[in-house]
This record gives structure tokens, sequence and C-alpha cells, in this order.
């Protein structure tokens, strides 16, 4: 087998930019998982939202693609905030020590915002109907593009700048700022951070801001690079965030980006030996080895084990 | 004896409010108005709704409701709407499900039960074996499998790839179109599955052009397949690809936009057609959605409430569920608008199926 | 409490068995609807797994996100027992379970030793593979064709197909199910597998065998679960892949949840609420689907630990389902303080 056919660096071109999507996603995903330490059922939701804002507004304005994104990021914000205040804010009114220690208390905002995005969902429905709805063309981002053997998009380099924005600017807002130290504490150890005089409440609507955003700028990139945007579209990426992000360990962002790509990888390079039915099959076989041997995932820290 | 006067005049009135004038009815629709494939619903009661207020400006001695249940694609959610119709005495027939899966676990309670099932779409090769309720309006694979064989044999195309979206249809897409093209002595290349909703198929177009087949046979709907066209595209592949009905939606050329021409496609549904009766029902479409065009799925749902209809009409002036269901098996030349429609002793509607092509953005019907 | 310590405690019980079998089924009778029924009946077995998921969840606390599939497991062993071999229900009932809890067994050996989100994930790609291979594996499950069950309750070659019959099976069969998992979970047993979900490393220290146990409880959620898919194959008359799926297991943790984790009654409130709650809403139309996510959203909302919080039912339970504690005639202590 000639490792350097063609073949196999196009499936390898086409696997990364299948994981820049996840990555995408599994960005602000990571980030709000970080802080609050409950699974976020409500994000991919987000993501659909952030994709209807752009297509709603390409439909009655027509703006420039900047403006597109800007859109779905105020969404995204928007709807961040909301759902904060919505699904994680009233379950934070028990403060007593039973109920911090009560397994059903911990796990009631995983309820919450799973309601949250059936009703989001249900609503989207509703309003917009379930069907695919197409992206003007001159928006689309795939036009192609030839690198030496293998055929790329446009949107590829768009989702990797973006992506890779996206890291780096998180990563220094995590690292370099107050409010990334402040969120950075919370997720550590949210007592601890109350009790040194950090506004845990305004930390925690931050995270969800940022993680939003990035979430519905995912939305509405994806959308594009697609040309296909509809209700249902947040759910599989949902779960390949929530897979990437448990593999790369929880608390790293850049862990979760390296294993969304891992798993784009494997599910385009399993493609070639098995049915394109069975490709998920060894990306999940993949996650449960990485389980098996990293329990703890690849680039996971020795964390608290609540 | 008082008792059995009773009876008698009971059986007496009865009758002759009967033979005085026709019976009101009601007809059941379970199909998914919510959910992921809710799009499909919405589509079939809009159908159906245009063929209930047609059948009702007839001004017909009697009155039909139709009852629409959602079943979100669910079986679980199938099975109950299933036992509510049956329960329902005023049902004498039932028109849905959307997917095979929950039609076929519906058919269980309707083949107890006796009661005639119609599906626009349920395309499973054994539904309609399951018991003499089940019947469809639906070119199956086994017909149109061989027809788009016979259609790319005669471009000379000998090495296909072939793939489908895994499930249950696709695979009769694959087995219809195999089986026909191996008794004609031709022989596929390759054959392969990919999960409904699939985003990204540029792994799978890689893997089928390295086949190097000479056309593409495929099994999909508009989404699937906008999606798929759209990334061949975008790799440069030109090699032809062929599709079956199901793929015939407007939608699909609004998703694709060029990346659709070169299509070619069978339909037993074209939306040009003069016929007056296909004008009426798209003028009648388009003003309700729009001015969006019907695809193929409407046309069929359409038909399938029309057929049920007439069967009702037939099935006067006492229309049980056995007479319904009776009727409804004498279905012969029904001039719908997506053909002439026959059941035949295994309550399969024959179709007669157009091929189309896909030129500057629209469906465009071929001879050869 | 002194009124409620007067009253016997095999009221409750009384109360319910007779709720379940006589009642009910007679006011279903007298209504006599096959909807009526069918509603009953699937209610009783996502009670059946929802009870199940609570002795993972609920109890062990370990987040389980790919239950469905061995539901599914079940449910195609029943089917393919049936179909290939011949077997009538009264021999695919056990061998469905003891199926599904091989199958989970299984895939327990090499994972249960994750804890917290790490095991949710597991499960969840867990669940996913199984569904793949109920899926992809045509020539074995005859993949999205999916398969008919030829044959419907019966018990030993007596039929119990008619619409009584088979609720009174699916009653019999949940009831008894439901009444193993309480024992379990009311129990040392289940106060063991509590013990990991408070604080597994000090439960390990204190010399509970957490990964054992945890592997037990994972197989006996599996078991239960596959006795529900071989109740809904038989009931049925046909399955595919897609009645397993995902969103299957997010909301069979939705009925745990709701209900309130770790309280068994909860569970079966949960159950009952999920699959009620959107048929009737049906006069809702397209809207019904929202109501049952606002109900969702408000119930966890005022009630944040359940419609029935673990430490009202434990008291529940204790005091009316015999578990409270006495001392026996020779002086021993059983039962919970």
């Amino acid at each position: 087998m000639d490792l350097f056919d063609p073949y196999y660096l196009q499936q390898l071109a086409i696997g990364l930019s299948l994981g820049m999507t996840y990555a995408l996603m599994a960005i602000g995903f990571t980030l709000i998982f970080g802080v609050l330490n409950v699974v976020n059922f409500a994000h991919g939701e987000i993501y659909t939202l952030g994709a209807f804002a752009g297509l709603v507004l390409i439909t009655a304005a027509a703006p420039p693609i900047a403006a597109v994104v800007f859109a779905a990021l105020a969404i995204g914000a928007f709807a961040g905030f909301s759902l904060e205040r919505l699904a994680f804010k009233p379950f934070r009114r028990f403060t007593d020590e039973a109920s911090l220690k009560s397994r059903a208390m911990r796990e009631s905002t995983l309820l919450s915002s799973l309601a949250v995005s059936i009703v989001v969902r249900e609503a989207l429905e509703i309003v917009f109907g379930s069907q695919m709805r197409s992206v003007p063309f001159e928006y689309l981002i795939n036009t192609p593009v030839r690198v030496g053997p293998v055929i790329l998009v446009t949107g590829d380099f768009i989702i990797l700048g973006v992506a890779a924005a996206m890291l780096i600017g998180l990563q220094y807002l995590l690292t370099r700022t107050r409010i990334g130290l402040s969120i950075r504490a919370v997720s550590n150890n949210p007592l601890g951070a109350k009790y040194v005089g950090i506004d845990t409440d305004r930390t925690i609507i931050m995270t969800f801001v940022v993680g939003s955003m990035m979430g519905a700028a995912a939305g509405i990139l994806v959308g594009l690079y697609y040309g296909a945007i509809f209700p249902a579209m947040g759910f599989v990426p949902g779960i390949k965030a929530f897979v990437a992000m448990v593999m790369g360990g929880l608390s790293s962002i850049p862990g979760a980006v390296i294993c969304a790509l891992i798993l784009g990888i494997s599910e385009s390079m399993a493609t070639t030996f098995v049915s394109s039915g069975w490709s998920d099959m060894v990306a999940y076989g993949f996650l449960i080895l990485t389980l098996i041997f990293f329990p703890n995932g690849l680039f996971g820290a020795g964390r608290e084990r609540v | 004896m008082t008792l059995r006067l009773a009876a008698l005049t009971a059986t007496a009135v009865v009758g002759l409010s009967v033979s005085a004038h026709a019976a009101d009815v009601k007809i059941g629709y379970q199909l998914p108005l919510t959910g992921d494939t809710a799009q499909y619903g919405q589509d079939f009661r809009k159908a159906a709704e245009i063929a209930l207020d047609e059948f009702k400006a007839a001004d017909k001695p009697f009155k039909v409701e139709i009852v629409f249940e959602d079943s979100r694609s669910d079986a679980k959610e199938g099975v109950n709407i299933a036992r509510k119709f049956v329960d329902d005495k005023a049902i004498v027939g039932v028109l849905g499900d959307f997917t095979s899966g929950v039609s076929m676990a519906a058919a269980q309670v309707y083949k107890e039960a006796g009661l005639a099932q119609l599906s626009q779409t349920a395309s499973h090769p054994d539904y309609t074996k399951i018991s003499k309720y089940q019947f469809r309006n639906i070119a199956t694979q086994a017909q149109e499998g061989p027809y788009n064989a016979k259609w790319m044999a005669s471009k000379g195309f000998k090495n296909v790839a072939v793939i489908a979206e895994q499930t249950d249809w696709g695979q009769s897409v694959v087995a219809g179109y195999t089986e026909a093209v191996k008794a004609g002595g031709g022989q596929v290349a390759f054959s392969e599955f990919f999960n409904r909703g699939l985003k990204d198929y540029r792994s799978l177009i890689s893997k089928i052009e390295r086949a190097k087949p000479d056309a593409i046979y495929t099994g999909f709907f508009y989404e699937d397949g906008a999606q798929f066209l759209k990334q061949l595209q975008q790799l440069g592949v030109k090699t032809p690809v062929y599709s079956t009905s199901a793929a015939y939606s407007p939608k699909l050329l609004e998703l694709s936009g060029d990346a659709a021409d070169g299509l070619h496609l069978t339909s037993n549904f074209l939306p040009t057609n003069p016929d007056p009766a296909v004008q009426k029902f798209v003028a009648e479409w388009k003003k309700r959605s729009n001015g969006a065009e019907p695809g193929q799925f409407p046309a069929q749902a359409y038909d399938a409430v029309r057929i049920m209809l007439a069967a009702v009409e037939k099935a006067q002036p006492n229309p049980t569920r056995e007479s319904v269901r009776d009727a409804l098996a004498q279905t012969k030349d029904f001039p719908g608008i997506t053909g002439k429609t026959t059941f035949d002793a295994d309550r399969e509607a024959n179709k007669e199926l157009t091929k189309v092509e896909v030129k500057g953005g629209q469906f465009a019907p071929v001879k050869e | 409490m002194s009124a409620s310590k007067s009253r016997p405690q095999w009221v409750l019980p009384v109360l319910i068995g007779l709720l379940v079998f006589a009642a009910l089924p007679a006011v279903l009778a007298s209504f006599d609807r096959g909807y009526f029924y069918q509603i009953a009946n699937l209610a009783l077995i996502f009670v059946l797994l929802s009870a199940s998921m609570h002795l993972v969840t609920g109890v062990a606390g370990l987040l389980h996100l790919g239950h469905a599939a061995f539901y599914g497991v079940g449910a195609y062993t029943a089917a393919l027992l049936t179909t290939k071999l011949g077997l009538g229900f009264t021999w695919t009932l056990p061998l469905s379970g003891l199926v599904a809890a091989l199958v989970a067994f299984l895939v327990a050996l090499p994972t249960m030793r994750l804890v917290s989100i790490y095991f949710a994930v597991a499960t969840l790609a867990i669940g996913q593979m199984l569904y793949l291979v109920m899926l992809n594996w045509v020539e074995f499950t005859k993949g999205p064709n999916g398969i008919i069950v030829t044959k419907g309750l019966e018990l030993f070659g007596f039929s119990l197909s008619g619409r009584l019959a088979t609720y009174y099976t699916v009653a019999a069969v949940v009831v008894l199910c439901v009444v193993a998992i309480g024992r379990l979970s009311h129990s040392y047993y289940g106060n063991a597998l509590r013990s990991i979900r408070e604080d597994d490393q000090c439960a390990d220290a204190m010399g509970v065998r957490t990964v054992r146990l945890k592997m037990e409880a994972f197989t006996l959620s599996a078991f239960f679960a596959g006795v529900a898919g071989s109740l809904w194959a038989h009931m049925t008359g046909y399955i595919s892949p897609g009645d397993f799926k995902f969103s299957e297991s997010i909301l069979i943790l939705a009925m745990v949840v709701v209900g309130g984790l770790g309280s068994l009654p909860g569970a079966v409130i949960g159950a009952l609420l999920l699959i009620l709650l959107p048929e009737g809403l049906r006069g809702l139309g397209d809207f019904r689907n929202i109501m049952v996510g606002m109900v969702m959203f408000l119930s966890i909302l005022f009630l944040p630990k359940g419609l029935l919080g673990e430490v009202s039912a434990l008291r529940l339970v204790r005091q009316q389902l015999g578990a409270a504690w006495r001392r026996t005639d020779n002086g021993i202590g059983i039962g919970w303080r």
C-alpha cells in the first residue's frame, strides 16, 4: 500500500476538514463543561440557532458575510445568556450542604438543558419547518481549491482559520485576562472562588456567553459550508463534540480540538476499509480504546472525580 | 317476542336510512407532523387537504372527514395511533405512515383489526405481504430497479457503482437494481450503504471514484441527494449519476443548484404535465405553499387520498371496513396525477415511469 | 407520622396490586378501547425500562447514555429466536434478558473502571455501536428491514394475545421485575451501590468492591431492559433499529431524572408521565411536543430533586413497603433504621 497515494492524502484532507467542523463545536462545549461540570444538552440548539440567525439575515438583507457571522455571534451571546438564566441559574438557588451533595440536584441541570433544547428545536420546526433550507449560492464557502493532488474547498481554510483564532483567542482569554482567570478559578473550585471574592454568577454567565457565541459561529459556518440549514442539524455534531471533549480529557480545550480531528480522520479513513454505514463504529471504537488505556482522556490532567 | 320485533324494526330502520342517504365516514391519516421527518408529513397533509377540499366541492351525497394524527416517525406512537384509529368505528380506511418502519409496525394492528391501510410511501418489500389489508401507492424498486438498469444499459454503462441510504428502502434500491443488472449479464462494480443524514459524502465519493465506475446509481431522498451532488461537483467528479423517483423534488434543485445538472432520474409525476388534473393540483399546491412546486411524494399522497376516497364512494351506500378494502382492491386504472393506478393481486400499484434529466436547473423529461 | 406508623405495612403494596391487577384492567375492560390497552402496555414497558435504568443511574449514580441499545438487544434476541428457531415468548422472555445481560457483561469488562462523565461517554459509545450493529449487520439482523415477529404473547403454548391477556402478561412481568429491582435497590446491596454514587474512592477504601458492583448493576439493568425488549417485540409484532436509537436512551434518562434520581417510585412516575403526556396532548396538534418539553422543564424547575425525590421515596418505601427497621422474635434487628 502506497501511503503517498493521492487517494489517502485526499481522505486525510477530508477527514481533517470533517474534524475541523466537529472541533468548532467542541471548543464552546468544552468551555461550558469545564465551568459547570455538567453536560449542556442545549449546545447543539445554540449551534442551530446561530445558523438560522445567519440564514434569516441573509434572506432578509443580503449583507456581507462578516455581518452574517456577527449576527450569529450576537444571537449566540443572547441565547447563551438566556440559556444560563433559564436552565442553569435556577438550580444554584440551593446552596445548603444537603442539596450540594445530592446527586439528583447536580444532575437536574442535565434535564433542564435537555428540556430547553427540546422546546427550542420544536419551536424552530414550527417556525421554519423541519426541511433543509438552502443558503443562497453566493454565500456558500465551498468553492473547490486544488492543493497539489488534493481537492479542498475555501470553507476548509475559513473554518481552519476561525477554529485557530477561536483556540488562540480563548487560550489568551483564559490565561491572560481577569475574566479568564475567574473562569478558571470557578471551574477549579466554585466555592473557593466565591470565598476569594470572585463573582461566580457573573463568571458563569460570561462563560455561557463566550461558549455559546462560539457554538453559534460554528453553526453558521458549517451551515454555509454544507449549504443546508435545518432544525436537527446540531444533533450529530453535538454528540461528536461531546465525545471529542471527553476523549480530550474534559479540561483541555486544545485536547478536545485534537480529538475532534482524530474523530474526523478516523471516520474518513474508515470509509476506505469498511462500508460508510460502519464508519462511525470505528470512531466509537477508537473512543472506547482511548478510555480503556487513558481513563482520564488523552490530555486530561488529574481532576476532581465528581 | 317483543325483543325480536324490536330487533327486526331496528334492522329495517337502519336498512331504510342507509338506502335513503349515504353514510358519512372518516378516514384516518397517520403521518409525521413533528420531528425530523415532519417536512414530509406536512406536505402529505397539505396534499390530503387539497384532495379532500376537491372532494367536498364535488357535492357528494355523503361527508368524509380525514383525521390526521402525528406519529413523529416513531414506531411506538405509530402503533398507538393505529389502535386509536381501529377504535373509532367511523373510520373505514387508513392512510400512511411515511416511513416503512412505522407503517410496518402499525400494519400489524390493521391486519388484526381488518382495516385497510394505504401508504403513499412505504416501500418495504414485505409491507404488502403482511396481510390483504396493506396497499401502497408507490412504485417499488422491483419495478424501478430493472427500468433504470435497462435505461443505463442502453447508454452503454457496463460498470456501475450503486450507493443507497441504509434504510429498508435503500436496501430494496440496491437489491432491485443489482438483480436486474445481473439478469442482464452486466455487473455492479461497487455497492455501499450510507447512513441517512450523513453530511459529508466526500470520503464515499473518493472511494467510489477509486473503483472507476462508468456511472453511479443512487438511492437517496432529496436532502442527501443535494449534499451528494454538491460534493461530487466540489471534487470535480464527472461520472454520470442516475437516481430513483424518490429524489424527484424541486427542493433537490433548490439545495444543490447547478450541481444537479446532468442528474438522470425516473419519476411518475411531472408538474409540467399538461394533463388538466395535474395542472389543477399544481396550481392549488402553489397557492397553498407560496408558489413552490410539488414534488413526487405530495403527488403520491394526493393520489393515495383520492384512491381511498374513490373506494369509500364505491363502497357506499353502506361502507364498512371490509367493503372499503374490497373496493380498494378493485381499483383499476384510477386516473391519478402519478399515472393510472391499478392494484394487482399483491395490492401493489404498478406505476408508469418517466425518464427525467436535470437541465439548466429544471427537470426535463427525456425520450430515450 | 404516628398515623402512618399505625397503618400496617401491607396496605400500600396491596393497594398498588389492586390498582394494577384489578382496578385498571376493570377500567380498561369497561372502555374496551384497544388504544387505552396499547398505551397502558407501552407505559408499563417504559416503567420497566425506567426502573432498570434507575438501578444504574439513580442508585449507583452512573450516567447511562446507551440504555436503549440493551432494550434493542433484548428485542432482537426475541425476534431472532422466534423467526430462526421458532421459540415462543415463554423462552424468549428469559433468554432476551440473559442475552442482553451477557452483552452488557462483555462490554462492561473493559469499561467499568471508568468514572463519572467518562463512564457516560463510554455507555454512549457502546449504545451507538450496538445500534450500528442492528442497523448495518444486514445478514444477521436484517438491518433496516426490521423483523416481523411472527408469534404473539403466549405461555407454554397457551396464547395470551387477547387484549386483557396481553395486559395481564405485560403487567405481571413488569411488576415482578420492578419488585425485584425494588428489592435490589432497597437493601444493603442498594446501599453499597449508593455508596459508590456518593464517593467511590471512600467506598473502595471501606471494602466495597466498586468495580464489581458497578458491573453487576450494569448487567442487571441490561437484563431488565432486555426483558422489556422482548415484551415490545412480541407485543408489536415488528421491530426495526429505529426503535432503539439514541433518542430513546435520552427519553428513558429523562424519565428517571423527572421522577427523581435514586427514587424507584419516581422512576415509575416519570415513565408514566412521559408516555402518557404526549398521548394526552394529541389535541394540541403540532404544538404537543413543545408542551412536553415545557412540562419537563417546569417539573424539574420546581422539583429539582424529581417528582418524588429520593429522600421522600425512601421514607415511603421504608414505612409502607416493609423495609423498616424491626426486631424479629429472636431479637435480631433487620431492615432499615
